[in-house]
């Protein structure tokens, strides 16, 4: 105990007479090594406004489910994985109405006609497939 | 697509957001944060999904999900139907971003070279440390105030605002001079690069006094390593897109290839002077005065070499034609870039009497199969739908037999030719490089 107490006072003494600061990669900078002040490059991003998710159904049985395809990849890609829901669900889920849709345009165009369409019609919907 | 689903959540329709495994991070972390602000609830599927058959993906929807670990339908349907958590009931205006100190700790030069390149704000060559006395002289450059915001930038998600004060920054870290400063602005107002999956990249044209001012290569190896200006003008867009723009590779870039192009930018003055009598330069064909100086910026993925001396034999429109068919022509766009000798050539041979002549010509005699048209997966990923609600002519090349030839260039305006190069050779690139807007470089001096 009484070691340790002499080792740190060592310590403490050892790096007052050598005058050490820290910079910001965490090292230790000796009062004799040259230091510079830098501009920083960088700009904060501003957080998104947090929104929540609109309440969950209690079961998609009778209900309808869109799967809206984005186009990413072309026709064949989300429609095709679209198609095998489509088939899974009538095997499993028979209750429940699937209905297939893409975008009017590519996966940056809004397509509010859509969204109506899925209000109006439709109870849940799956979105992509990104990437 | 986040910003999809949010829609109809907004709109009280319960929604999975679909992704493929190598995007869902994205997803569920920085777009959540910084663009969308709703934490939807995701699916992952392996990758690729476009390119495989249906017996793939029915594998995939058998599967599992690739972000709970339970089988694909399973959790698609525990999304729209698993009561929410308090986390995805929170509604709040975030707290303010921490702004970034205007200074950086002091530390050693070594160490603060290391730390630039530790958080990835350099191209990973040598920079300048931008102190203060050499910002405060990069700002001599330009009459506009530092804290002045030359662009607000929200792709990727953040509105960070791009002042004068960080292109000057940046400059500095490049190694640009004082006078390089107007230009670097107005390019500075078309930061970030491209960023896209499919590793795109950009080109940088400057036209107008500008060139000459700074001294720019038009001539000789315009497009190489040969020039301060060209050099340094390209590397600041680059270094801008990664401090200001925010872009890192796996955080929120994603080009799976990447573009060896994005070093430098392809930034290239035009050679007007030894452009044929008739030939106007770029901006004044964008109807720009000859004496404004003007920077145009475009993006694309790549170029493709004539390799050698044009041949009487087979005139260079023919084969500028026959490379062409390599492009994708999405958006109907490319940029043709030759030597002044092809340009000449063109014009006293072959009757090009301006530019625009050429453009028409290839509009109108590139020719490819509808099967490699569509075989290009952004063309199919931007035109494929509007082809199937019946927009022509992508409807009729959607319907038509595979071996159909089709002209894809179809909008000649969309087709740029640029004089670039210094009399050696008879050299020229097609690209599909697509010119946007130019910008005035004289509004930023």
């Amino acid at each position: 105990m009484r070691g340790n107490l002499v080792n740190k006072r060592l310590l403490i003494t050892g790096l007052t007479a050598l005058s050490v600061a820290v910079g910001l990669s965490g090292n230790v900078i000796a009062a004799d090594q040259d230091v510079v002040t830098v501009m920083n490059p960088i700009v904060e991003s501003k957080m998104a406004e947090r929104l929540p998710l609109s309440p969950r159904l209690d079961t998609l049985s009778g209900k309808t489910l869109y799967l809206v395809d984005i186009n990413w990849g072309g026709p064949q890609a989300a429609w095709s994985v679209y198609e095998q829901m489509e088939a899974w669900m009538a095997a499993h889920m028979s209750d429940v109405k699937v209905v297939r849709k893409r975008l009017a345009a590519s996966y940056m165009v809004d397509d509010p006609a859509l969204w109506d369409e899925v209000v109006k019609n439709g109870d849940a919907a799956i979105i992509g497939i990104a990437g | 697509m986040g910003r999809f689903a949010k829609t109809l959540e907004l709109k009280g329709i319960p929604t999975v957001g679909a992704a493929a495994e190598t995007m869902v991070n994205y997803g569920i972390d920085y777009d959540f944060k910084y663009t969308n602000g709703m934490p939807i609830r995701y699916v992952a599927f392996p990758f690729p999904v476009a390119g495989q058959p249906p017996e793939v993906h029915k594998r995939y929807v058998e599967g599992e999900d690739r972000l709970s670990h339970k089988p694909m339908m399973t959790a698609i349907v525990d999304a729209l139907t698993k009561p929410l958590t308090k986390n995805e009931t929170f509604k709040g205006v975030p707290p303010e971003a921490r702004p970034e100190p205007r200074l950086l700790p002091k530390d050693t030069e070594a160490n603060m070279q290391r730390l630039f390149k530790d958080k990835d704000w350099t191209d990973y060559n040598p920079i300048i440390l931008p102190t203060e006395d050499r910002v405060a002289a990069m700002l001599e450059g330009t009459s506009r105030k530092p804290e002045e915001v030359v662009a607000t930038i929200s792709w990727p998600g953040g509105d960070r605002k791009l002042t004068v004060e960080k292109a000057a920054i940046a400059a500095v870290m490049a190694g640009a001079r004082p006078e390089f400063m107007p230009l670097i602005l107005a390019v500075a107002t078309r930061v970030p690069f491209g960023n896209s999956t499919s590793s795109m990249a950009n080109m940088i044209v400057v036209n107008g006094p500008i060139r000459n001012e700074l001294g720019m290569n038009s001539g000789t190896n315009a497009m190489g390593p040969h020039n301060e200006a060209n050099a340094v003008i390209g590397r600041v867009f680059t270094l801008l897109s990664k401090t200001v723009g925010n872009l890192h590779s796996g955080k929120t870039t994603f080009s799976t290839l990447g573009s060896n192009l994005q070093y430098n930018n392809l930034t290239i003055a035009e050679n007007e002077e030894l452009l044929p009598e008739g030939w106007q330069p770029l901006h004044v064909q964008m109807g720009f005065k000859p004496e404004d100086s003007v920077v145009t910026i475009g993006i694309g993925w790549t170029y493709i070499s004539s390799v050698g001396e044009v041949q009487i034999g087979y005139p260079p429109h023919n084969l500028m034609r026959d490379y062409m068919h390599a492009l994708s022509s999405s958006g109907s766009a490319a940029t043709i870039v030759m030597d002044p000798t092809v340009a000449k050539l063109l014009k006293d041979v072959h009757g090009f009497q301006k530019k625009e002549d050429l453009s028409a010509w290839l509009s109108g005699n590139v020719e490819k199969t509808v099967a490699s048209y569509w075989g290009n997966g952004v063309v199919s990923t931007v035109n494929s739908a509007m082809a199937l609600q019946g927009l022509e002519p992508l409807a009729t090349w959607l319907k038509a037999p595979p071996d159909t030839l089709i002209k894809p260039f179809n909008n000649p305006k969309s087709i740029q030719i640029l004089a670039v190069g210094g009399n050696i050779q008879t050299t020229w690139f097609v690209t599909d490089f697509r010119l946007g807007r130019g910008v005035k470089v004289d509004d930023w001096r």
